[in-house]
């Protein structure tokens, strides 16, 4: 199961990134990006179903395996075209691709169980429920937020 | 060889976090998350998580080392110990107790603490404070007097009852990270959150309504919004007559705050600050939460006193969800002034003038002549070595020229001494002015209790040994007592702490054998007390039980935009730093995340200066002047600049100026000029 980012929810403070390279030997897989000092987003591999970069990889480094997207780094060339290749620019390389491994085979990601905020999750349904959840207290509530 | 997991408390903010570190083969080489600890849930911030990058670092000081000429020589613990204990004997012999002062450290244990304001005052001295005076010294005085009791009056998960949260000065989402999941699960319970901030903080992005309040101008819309709760009737009359003293006063005093009054002065629209009065006094449970933006003024106290009114007259106190929280700056700043290493207290609170606290010391410690009085704080220490009041210094763990306002002013002060003993874990821009240095142990390689913001009082246990020759402060201060002809004979924290059990009230059973993985909230007066997470339930600690309405006017900053200087300077913490920075910069994983010292300019002011993004600028005041880079922001108002204090020089620029009562420097607000390095 991938890691699902509540944006509203993020307050940009980068403990999972300090987390993340600390478990990956200083390779961290999860950047936070700020945006206009308003909000900011963790970014990090979404583990596509239909993932371009293990489409790409011909070493066979990337390969999908159930619900994630899993890396042998013994196969990898550091060719970086799995870069190239991701839509949503998580991948990187020097001379070995670096992307979220899920911490496998811990339970939780480190990103996950180190957030202060709870912003991110490994439920693909926390953040919708949130939101359900919020609108249906409003209904109740005469259309209004409760004081 | 084994490798093992051991818990201990995270050594950062003082929200007080399970940190388990990993060891193999006697190095910390990993942190495990602690899904169960009762306030960070496993949850760490970017600190916590870079803070095994603190115990493996190759700063560590790990050997004694004295100055002779300009160089440091590596000396021996024996000969340091005999020095240390000579200088200080000497400067009593010659000079008097009064000539010695003492800073013990708000990052170390309760015990470490305890034995160092003992030593201070069983030598005669009363001249002992920590750096509690540096950020919450208002909070003491000001909530003693309306509530009788200084600490957080509900613990941090109690938040997520509250209906309607306000905070003010605090920018805990960077601060205190880890409390943000408390505020998320109030808001998902339908709470208003309402933050006063001159900037837009990553905490103000939490708000339901945002209060840009210029810097230093609290009173005002504190006083504006009691005056509103008034005039409009959502006062708790109940509660204002059955637990209360001084409401007529106040509403008398309030006469001239209305809201449109406010808004001139604070810069926040009055309809914003109706919205924000009516959603505190009128939900069923309203907590406050605030920290530095309240207390590091001239007014200090004043703002303080402010919120426990407006808390005082809606009846939010003593109940879930309600409550005046200030949230600590450091780990162990709640037990530092608990273990009475203050001014103007002995252990528990006890005030230093009165002549039954001595007394009673004098019986518990068998010593004699223990000084009455309130002695000097950490700033006026400061202004004693520059006029030769203190003559002999030993520091524990704090870095005063960076972390005290005005530091050409205390650089100065130091370098009069006639010695100076810094005790820490890296080399600081104190103990560079320094006669001798002694290597101590970090939170990791040492145990005891650290007391968090909540005042969770939790047992922390040794990880790892201490590098090379340093020793854990406990040691250390035991070894300096014992050399100054007193008997300081502890086999460890648990017999400290068995002895704080006996001295201190409020830690009365608060015992080694009770401390399990959750802690116990003080105050515990008994061994079958389960805690008091929740104060003030029946009645406030005042003599009489109630609290204590005490009116304020408000009061300009003492530093006022001038032609010269047309800026406000307001500072601040960024989330991956921590106070003067001698851990964090260090960090690498933190230090590359925010390697430079920065001005956040808005966009409006920068363009009227001609100063582009990310360029060097010289931020001046009446005192100094330190470059940084410029970041052009919208986060902060036109007029107004923010720098993070993290990195020596930003306390050059600020100001001396103090609070009268509690002594604490308007860290907040300077009147500052940014130009063009041109």
């Amino acid at each position: 199961m991938p890691v699902y980012v509540d944006v509203l929810r993020c307050i940009g403070c980068k403990a999972c990134e300090v987390a993340c390279k600390r478990e990956h030997n200083g390779k961290p897989h999860i950047a936070v990006l700020p945006a206009e000092g308003r909000a900011a987003v963790p970014l990090l591999c979404h583990h596509c179903k239909d993932a371009t970069c293990a489409l790409v990889c011909y070493s066979g480094a990337l390969t999908t395996d159930g619900d994630r997207v899993s890396f042998d780094a013994a196969k990898c060339t550091g060719c970086g075209i799995c870069a190239l290749a991701c839509p949503f620019g998580v991948i990187w390389s020097d001379k070995l691709a670096h992307k979220c491994d899920l911490c496998y085979p811990a339970e939780l990601p480190s990103c996950v169980a180190t957030c202060p905020a709870q912003a991110l999750s490994t439920d693909y349904d926390v953040v919708s429920r949130r939101v359900r959840y919020k609108a249906a207290q409003a209904s109740v509530i005469e259309g209004k937020r409760s004081i | 060889m084994p490798r093992s997991t051991v818990s201990t408390v995270c050594p950062y903010c003082a929200v007080g976090c399970g940190l388990q570190i990993t060891t193999e083969r006697g190095v910390a080489t990993g942190i495990e998350y602690n899904p169960q600890h009762p306030v960070s849930h496993g949850a760490l911030c970017p600190k916590g998580n870079a803070s095994l990058e603190v115990i493996n670092n190759k700063d560590r000081l790990t050997f004694p080392m004295k100055k002779v000429g300009d160089i440091w020589a590596r000396i021996s613990w024996e000969e340091a110990l005999d020095l240390v204990g000579q200088r200080l004997s000497k400067a009593l012999r010659d000079w008097g107790p009064e000539s010695l002062g003492f800073l013990a450290s708000s990052k170390c244990t309760n015990e470490e603490n305890y034995l160092i304001e003992k030593l201070a005052r069983t030598i005669g001295s009363r001249n002992v404070d920590n750096c509690a005076r540096l950020c919450h010294a208002p909070s003491v005085v000001g909530l003693n007097r309306s509530l009788g009791a200084a600490g957080m009056t509900n613990p941090i998960p109690d938040l997520a009852n509250s209906r309607c949260i306000f905070i003010i000065g605090s920018n805990l989402a960077e601060n205190h990270p880890v409390i943000t999941q408390w505020i998320h699960r109030a808001k998902d319970a339908g709470a208003v959150v309402i933050v006063a901030d001159p900037r837009y903080t990553p905490t103000a992005w939490l708000a339901d309504i945002f209060l840009q309040i210029r810097p230093g101008t609290d009173v005002a819309l504190l006083n504006a919004m009691a005056r509103l709760i008034i005039d409009e009737g959502w006062i708790d009359e109940k509660f204002i007559a059955a637990r209360t003293t001084g409401y007529t006063g106040l509403v008398e005093a309030l006469k001239g705050c209305s809201a449109e009054w406010a808004e001139g002065i604070c810069g926040i629209p009055a309809q914003r600050i109706f919205q924000s009065a009516e959603a505190y006094a009128l939900s069923p449970a309203s907590s406050i939460v605030y920290s530095m933006g309240i207390t590091q003024h001239t007014t200090g106290t004043d703002n303080v006193q402010a919120l426990a009114n407006l808390a005082l007259i809606c009846g939010q106190l003593g109940r879930e969800g309600t409550g005046v929280l200030p949230l600590r700056g450091q780990n162990n700043v709640q037990g530092a002034c608990d273990m009475g290493a203050l001014a103007e207290f002995y252990p528990g609170y006890r005030p230093a003038d009165d002549p039954a606290t001595v007394e009673s010391f004098s019986m518990a410690w068998d010593a004699q002549s223990l000084p009455l009085g309130r002695g000097l704080t950490a700033p006026e220490m400061i202004d004693g070595a520059n006029d030769g009041r203190i003559k002999a210094m030993y520091i524990v763990g704090e870095d005063p020229v960076n972390s005290e306002s005005n530091s050409r002013h205390v650089k100065e002060a130091l370098s009069s001494l006639e010695f100076l003993v810094v005790q820490d874990i890296f080399m600081t821009s104190t103990s560079q002015l320094a006669d001798l240095v002694l290597p101590a142990a970090c939170w990791a390689e040492k145990e005891g209790t650290f007391t968090s913001t909540e005042r969770r009082v939790q047992w922390t246990n040794l990880a790892v040994r201490p590098p090379g020759e340093a020793r854990s402060d406990l040691w250390i201060v035991c070894e300096v007592a014992n050399r100054m002809g007193l008997n300081f004979d502890y086999a460890g924290a648990e017999e400290v702490l068995s002895e704080i059990n006996r001295t201190v009230p409020a830690y009365r059973g608060v015992t080694r054998s009770r401390l399990n993985a959750t802690g116990i909230i003080w105050p515990c007066p008994n061994q079958d007390h389960p805690g008091t997470p929740i104060l003030h339930i029946e009645a406030f600690k005042t003599m009489d039980g109630r609290g204590r309405i005490l009116p304020v006017s408000f009061r300009h900053p003492a530093e006022g935009p001038s032609d010269e200087f047309p800026f406000t300077l307001t500072t601040g913490r960024i989330a991956v730093h921590h106070n003067a920075g001698s851990m964090t910069r260090r960090s690498p994983s933190l230090a590359e995340r925010e390697p430079e010292p920065f001005a956040e300019i808005n966009p409006m002011d920068a363009r009227r200066l001609g100063i582009s993004q990310g360029e060097m600028v010289n931020v001046t005041t009446a005192r100094g002047m330190m470059e940084a880079l410029a970041r052009i922001s919208e986060r902060v108002p036109s007029g107004v600049v923010f720098m993070p204090f993290h990195f020596p020089g930003a306390n050059i620029l600020t100001s001396g100026a103090r609070d009268e009562v509690a002594g604490i420097p308007e860290f907040k607000v300077a009147a500052c000029n940014i130009a063009r390095r041109d």
